[in-house]
């Protein structure tokens, strides 16, 4: 993980790395140095706590482990017993389902809807994105009740649908599309509809590629919202048909589960998050300091 | 990519985009109805579900809180009944209590932690990268992973009862003692796992600061805190204000890791007003009651929401 985004004002300040007499040269390693000591101490901080996730998870059972002793030797034993007992692959599953298709839906539904809201002139359409906006001052939390009232009526608790359904209304997505279509210039739209291009093609064809980095983004930021929700999924799914993994999880740690079981379901839970971070660290670091996505 | 000085307004809290584009020389009535039309429809999907998930139970919220309302769908009206008593539960007023509390201890935490965690990195010539990327890690992790690695750490048994017990001390009881401790245990949890994102936040608006002012205070013989503190600080005031806002309004909302670590214990020393809504609704199944719990929380948001566009409007209008 060591790749070098540039930062998106970089350039604007010259690398203090050259600093040009040698006695400020000589001060300025030294610095250096111990700035990255002082890092290196914050890092064991954040990442320590991980790590003793992936040895209690890795701990032979009934084996001295963390925090008195370190393992004499590592096994997936444990990782091969949650898959094997109990619903662990059932919530993985559906933790699965409950991510991706929320991907889906609302990365094409919001770029749909951020196009008309972009470029097409319809009646209603001003008072349609200030509602939408005005959404996002809204806690999820404070429309809870009423949002498991609906779904109870429409028959989805304990189901993939009603745990997924009221997630897709994703306000923050159609936003952030929706100043990447605007910036596109007309001349584009333009061709297209000279070429004989039906709306439905200007989309996919055209829009749906130009705006493929935000979308990408999204993708990230909104895997990672459902992978990581607990409140709606522990409320909508109660039994395990459509338990989460992050609920299943909750559950295990109040039971008298064994330690090396919790760790074990904890450290599954996380590879997706951290191989996702792994391959697209550059796509999160940026969206973060340019837009403030907030998950 | 030219389109992120666009995105940077949400930073700002402007929103030039609301404005409509241009008109098109189109003139034909046929064709206006077909671009209407094409609008819809492709709106249309949005609408359903922003209908039915965002606006319904927005106006649901409401309404339900001014009723008695039981899971068969009956329900009574009552007026301003639940929010009299509202003010006249202790209860309730226990988890506002612990949940500013919470947000005392939570905010200056974390901007503490996140301000410290971007100045050594904009500091930093070498290893940037690695860095950043280990202090964020945490962030990709759920509230609830979080919440068990720390019930671990900070458990009788773990290892940092484990470190105290070898100095002599403990074991502490991070999670079930006075409720200041548990608190703030709690706080060292959402730290961890959130403060990426805001670090990532401020060593932007850091890198964003002309050097010369940065030289212009070092020549006038400013050392590295009077130039951090005089200089630093104040340029960055917008960013501050803007992550101030976000992670107050994160803290009002803490849920997760008091139900994975705490349980709103012990004796209701950690029963935040989202526990509360949760064991009001979902416990005792007293819907129209944890509604009304929910507008109070929403005041609450609105009210941070609106000091923050009036904050930012303030300053564009100078």
């Amino acid at each position: 993980m060591t790749a070098t985004v540039s930062s998106p004002a970089a350039g604007q300040r010259p690398a203090t790395g050259t600093a040009p007499r040698s006695p400020r040269r000589n001060t300025e390693k030294r610095r250096q140095r111990t700035l990255t000591w002082v890092l290196a101490v914050i890092s064991l901080f954040t990442v320590a706590p991980l790590i003793a996730v992936a040895v209690l998870a890795l701990s032979p059972e009934d084996a001295p482990t963390l925090p008195y002793a370190l393992p004499s030797s590592l096994t997936l034993d444990n990782i091969v017993r949650i898959f094997n007992v109990g619903e662990f692959p059932l919530w993985l599953w559906n933790s699965f389902l409950y991510s991706a298709v929320s991907v889906v839906v609302v990365l094409l539904t919001a770029a749909m809807a951020a196009y008309a809201l972009a470029r097409k002139r319809f009646p209603g359409r001003n008072a349609l994105l200030w509602a939408i906006i005005a959404t996002m001052m809204v806690p999820v939390q404070a429309t809870l009740i009423p949002t498991f009232i609906l779904i109870s009526k429409m028959g989805g608790v304990n189901t993939l649908w009603g745990l997924i359904l009221p997630t897709l209304a994703n306000a923050q997505a159609i936003f952030l599309i929706r100043q990447f279509v605007r910036d596109m210039p007309e001349e584009l739209f333009d061709a297209a509809r000279i070429d004989g291009a039906g709306e439905w093609r200007t989309f996919w064809q055209i829009v749906l590629p130009l705006i493929r980095p935000v979308l990408a983004t999204l993708a990230i930021f909104v895997f990672l919202w459902h992978w990581n929700d607990l409140l709606w999924p522990l409320v909508v799914g109660q039994s395990d048909a459509a338990r989460t993994l992050t609920v299943g999880l909750a559950t295990l740690n109040t039971e008298t589960a064994s330690t090396s079981n919790v760790m074990a379901a904890t450290l599954v839970s996380f590879i997706p998050c951290l191989v996702i971070f792994a391959l697209l660290q550059k796509h999160i670091v940026a969206s973060i300091t340019h837009s403030g996505v907030k998950g | 990519m030219s389109v992120n000085t666009r995105t940077r307004s949400t930073l700002t809290g402007r929103h030039p985009e609301l404005t409509s584009p241009p008109l098109k020389p189109f003139g034909v009535k046929r064709a206006r109805n077909r671009e209407a039309l094409a609008g819809i429809l492709f709106v249309l999907p949005t609408l359903v579900i922003f209908g039915l998930f965002k606006f319904l139970p927005i106006f649901g919220a409401g309404a339900m809180s001014l009723t008695e309302y039981s899971l068969n769908g009956d329900f009574e009206f009552l007026g301003a009944e639940n929010y009299t008593r509202l003010a006249a539960d202790p209860n309730f007023w226990q988890s506002l209590k612990v949940t500013f509390l919470y947000v005392a201890i939570f905010v200056p935490f974390i901007i503490g932690v996140s301000l410290a965690g971007a100045v050594l990195l904009d500091k930093l010539v070498r290893f940037t990268g690695t860095f950043r990327a280990l202090l964020f890690i945490p962030y990709l992790s759920s509230f609830v992973m979080a919440g068990i690695i720390w019930t671990w750490i900070f458990s009788t048994d773990g290892p940092l009862n484990a470190a105290l017990g070898g100095l002599g001390m403990g074991p502490v009881p991070f999670t079930s003692g006075p409720q200041l401790l548990v608190l703030l245990s709690l706080a060292v949890v959402s730290v961890w796992k959130g403060f990426g994102y805001s670090m990532l936040i401020f060593l932007a608006g850091l890198k964003a600061q002309p050097a010369e002012v940065h030289e212009a205070a070092r020549i006038d013989g400013a050392g590295a805190w009077k130039s951090f503190w005089y200089v630093t600080l104040p340029l960055l005031k917008p960013v501050v204000f803007f992550v101030l806002v976000i992670e107050t309004i994160v803290g009002f909302q803490v849920f997760d890791t008091i139900y994975v670590m705490t349980g709103g214990g012990p004796a209701r020393a950690s029963h935040s007003l989202i526990y509360f809504l949760f064991d009001e609704g979902f416990k005792f199944f007293d819907f129209g009651y944890a509604s009304a719990i929910g507008v109070v929380l929403f005041v609450i948001v609105l009210i941070l929401s609106l000091i923050q566009q009036r904050f930012f409007e303030g300053k564009d209008s100078k």
